[in-house]
């Protein structure tokens, strides 16, 4: 049941998927991201930019590197090809900073509107199995731990109510003026996720974050994934 | 597979509820354990109880001759359960006589096992559990209390700790201590406990067949757990299990002591490691499986004794009737800040109630009857909007310390209690008309409680019980 793109990254004893297998992962199981490809030269991201449509956010894919945005990995909002050739020389010059990293490539990506970022996690205990988190994405979650949490496998109800749970959710129906976000696409990527771990228990850790929630009727993306596994 | 389950817990309820039991380590030594388990199982038992002791043969106790055996094996009638309370490196022995014996469940009180190191010679006794096919409560436990039957192997002498009377709940706990607290402050308080178990370092018995024992048994109405924490792979997902099917038939009221956050000793790469800690996991768990969650034991017991007394309610709308503007105010603020509702009165019913009761009661919600009321005002208010579609429950505060009230007040409520709607009281002081006065409701299932708070609380799990149920 292991999908063969879990199976692949422990094979070559990778623990961390990369951003694109990542992602890729997540398509399979029906959950929304926005359009991507990799890229390994200049060329080809403008080609793939092109393809997927702008604006476009690229991004640097590399086992050494984890917070991207913080070594300057991450060019956002690019909507013209020689942004795309400026973004991919900005991403190249991080080796000078950080001389450990090799870069494997770009992940260009088509940038999603703003709408409420969230997060939607999991974790494996050995007694617990695999545990889903749901919250509020950004640094106020962490410090509130303003999160609800619920054994996989999870049903469609379960996922409702983890929603429901957290303080943040009066966010999704709408506050002060912002528009409601589409609740039932958060909820699917719940569930559909829920089915993901399920199917690959390999899964140790999983960060989706942030998980963009669009106006009502527009949908919800997982922009960012990082899933860790293990041999077992 | 349906015929072992049959079996499974005919097993199980032997280890509750025997017709007879040997007491290995019995003595007749005043002030040692042996002695008191064999005083509670000779002296108040309603089953067979056989002491096993090979230092005594026959001895005087309690006015009568006790018969001691040599060994389980010398015992020539069935044994429903084994209760073994000898040294620990005794104990594996002891179980394969059992085994051989044809004895099919085991209570193991000594200690001196896993808890102090020694988690080889727990194997061991589990293995001889297992190779005879033994279910085995413990070690390291103070075993059941069965209010039905005295089969009570709690080590501690009545006098020291008290035993509840048989009654509606049970409880299910990690610790022995808190179990044996309870009890004692349970008996006080003359509240029903028909089963108590403590299943210590847990080698074969879990609290997930005890769930499924209790669940079976028409006189439990409500099942209570104290809880540290698991200690199995995979044991969670038999909690969550185990506990969704139960729930929405019988409610299982836990309370998970332990909240802190382990988050920090884990090798942490994500920001949902970091963000789980273990207490958050069980939390989720519980929610996920239609348990209540208290977050003390008393609160627990708050809850069990509404939810084993009063109906689910249709919905979360609170009629706040008392004699006490402050308290009504309390009432509304903790009824609130729980999502529970207090609507208004509609203005049709007002009208009249303001015709029926004092010129300057308040007649919304929260309904002031005022300190000059009496026992008939309430229960005007009671009849008037308890029957009514605009409320699902009742809160009703009745300090007792105002001249107008007499304890005829309670037949009142009771009688309110045919609307079909759940109905708590809060009643504070300490005279002895409020004691007779909340004795009076107790009795008749009205539960009753000192603070609004408290009341509040025991309201919100009734509406959250409601809510577990709709999900069957």
């Amino acid at each position: 049941m292991t999908h063969p793109i879990v199976a692949k990254a422990l094979s070559e004893g990778r623990n961390k998927l990369r951003e694109d297998e990542a992602l890729e992962l997540l398509r399979h199981y029906g959950i929304p991201t926005p359009d991507f490809a990799l890229a390994h030269s200049e060329e080809e991201a403008v080609a793939a930019a092109e393809k997927i449509g702008y604006p476009v956010a690229l991004k640097v894919v590399s086992p050494q590197i984890v917070h991207k945005t913080d070594v300057g990995g991450v060019v956002l909002n690019v909507t013209t090809p020689d942004g795309v050739r400026e973004a991919c020389r900005k991403i190249k010059a991080i080796t000078k900073t950080v001389p450990y990293a090799e870069i494997e490539g770009v992940l260009v990506q088509k940038m999603v509107p703003k709408g409420v970022e969230l997060i939607v996690g999991a974790l494996y205990d050995e007694i617990f199995g695999h545990v889903i988190l749901f919250g509020l994405g950004g640094i106020y979650t962490e410090l509130y731990k303003d999160v609800s949490m619920r054994l996989a496998p999870l049903d469609e109800q379960d996922a409702w109510d983890m929603v429901k749970e957290v303080k943040a959710y009066k966010l999704l129906t709408g506050f002060r003026g912002t528009p409601p976000r589409d609740i039932p696409a958060v909820v699917d990527i719940i569930v559909k996720f829920s089915r993901l771990l399920e199917e690959n228990p390999e899964i140790t850790e999983a960060d989706l974050n942030p998980v963009i929630a669009l106006e009502e009727g527009k949908g919800a993306y997982v922009v960012d994934a990082r899933i860790y596994a293990r041999q077992i | 597979m349906y015929l072992n389950l049959c079996f499974l817990y005919s097993v199980i309820s032997k280890l509750l509820d025997p017709q007879s039991a040997a007491i290995v380590g019995a003595s007749p030594k005043p002030g040692t354990v042996g002695y008191v388990l064999l005083e509670n199982l000779a002296t108040r038992f309603t089953g067979r109880a056989y002491p096993v002791n090979p230092k005594y043969d026959v001895v005087e106790l309690w006015g009568r001759k006790i018969k001691f055996y040599k060994s389980l094996l010398e015992i020539e009638d069935d044994i429903d359960v084994a209760v073994i309370a000898t040294p620990a490196p005794t104990v594996p022995k002891i179980l394969e006589e059992a085994g051989q014996k044809g004895i099919k469940a085991a209570v193991v009180i000594s200690s001196g096992f896993a808890e102090a190191g020694n988690v080889e010679l727990e194997n061991w006794v589990k293995a001889v559990a297992k190779q005879y096919g033994i279910r085995l409560l413990g070690p390291n436990c103070i075993g059941v209390y069965n209010a039905y039957t005295n089969f009570d192997t709690q080590f501690l002498p009545v006098e020291r700790a008290g035993r509840p009377p048989p009654g509606p709940i049970a409880l299910i706990s990690q610790s022995g201590a808190v179990a044996t607290a309870i009890m004692d402050w349970a008996a006080r308080r003359r509240l029903g406990m028909g089963f108590v178990v403590n299943y210590g370092n847990k080698a074969d018995v879990t609290e997930v067949e005890l769930l499924e024992a209790f669940a079976e048994d028409e006189r439990v109405k409500v099942i209570t757990m104290y809880m540290e924490g698991l200690k199995y792979p995979g044991e969670a997902k038999r909690l969550l299990d185990t506990v969704r099917r139960i729930a929405p038939k019988k409610p299982i009221v836990v309370y998970k002591a332990g909240r802190g956050s382990t988050a920090a000793q884990r090798a942490v790469r994500s920001h949902t490691a970091a963000m789980a800690g273990t207490y958050e996991m069980y939390h989720g768990l519980f929610k996920q499986a239609g348990a209540i969650e208290a977050s003390s034991v008393r609160e627990m017991f708050d809850m069990a004794k509404a939810l084993a007394t009063q109906p689910t309610p249709r919905g979360p709308r609170v009629l706040v009737v008392t004699d006490s503007g402050g308290m009504g105010v309390q009432a509304v603020d903790a009824l609130e800040a729980l999502g529970l509702e207090v609507p208004e009165v509609p203005e049709s019913i007002a009208k009249e109630l303001k015709r029926e009761l004092l010129p300057f009661a308040a007649v919304s919600n929260p309904i002031d009857v005022t300190g000059s009321a009496t026992d008939e005002h309430y229960k005007i208010v009671l009849d008037m909007l308890l029957p009514t579609a605009f409320f699902d429950m009742a809160l009703v505060v009745t300090l007792m310390q105002v001249p107008g009230l007499t304890k005829n007040l309670a037949e009142y409520i009771i009688g309110a209690k045919k609307y079909g709607k759940p109905i708590v009281a809060v009643n504070f002081g300490g005279s002895e008309l409020v004691q007779k006065f909340e004795e009076a409701l107790e009795d008749s299932g009205v539960p009753t409680y000192p603070t609004p708070e408290r009341a509040a609380k025991a309201l919100w799990a009734l509406y959250r019980y409601s809510q577990v149920r709709r999900r069957l």
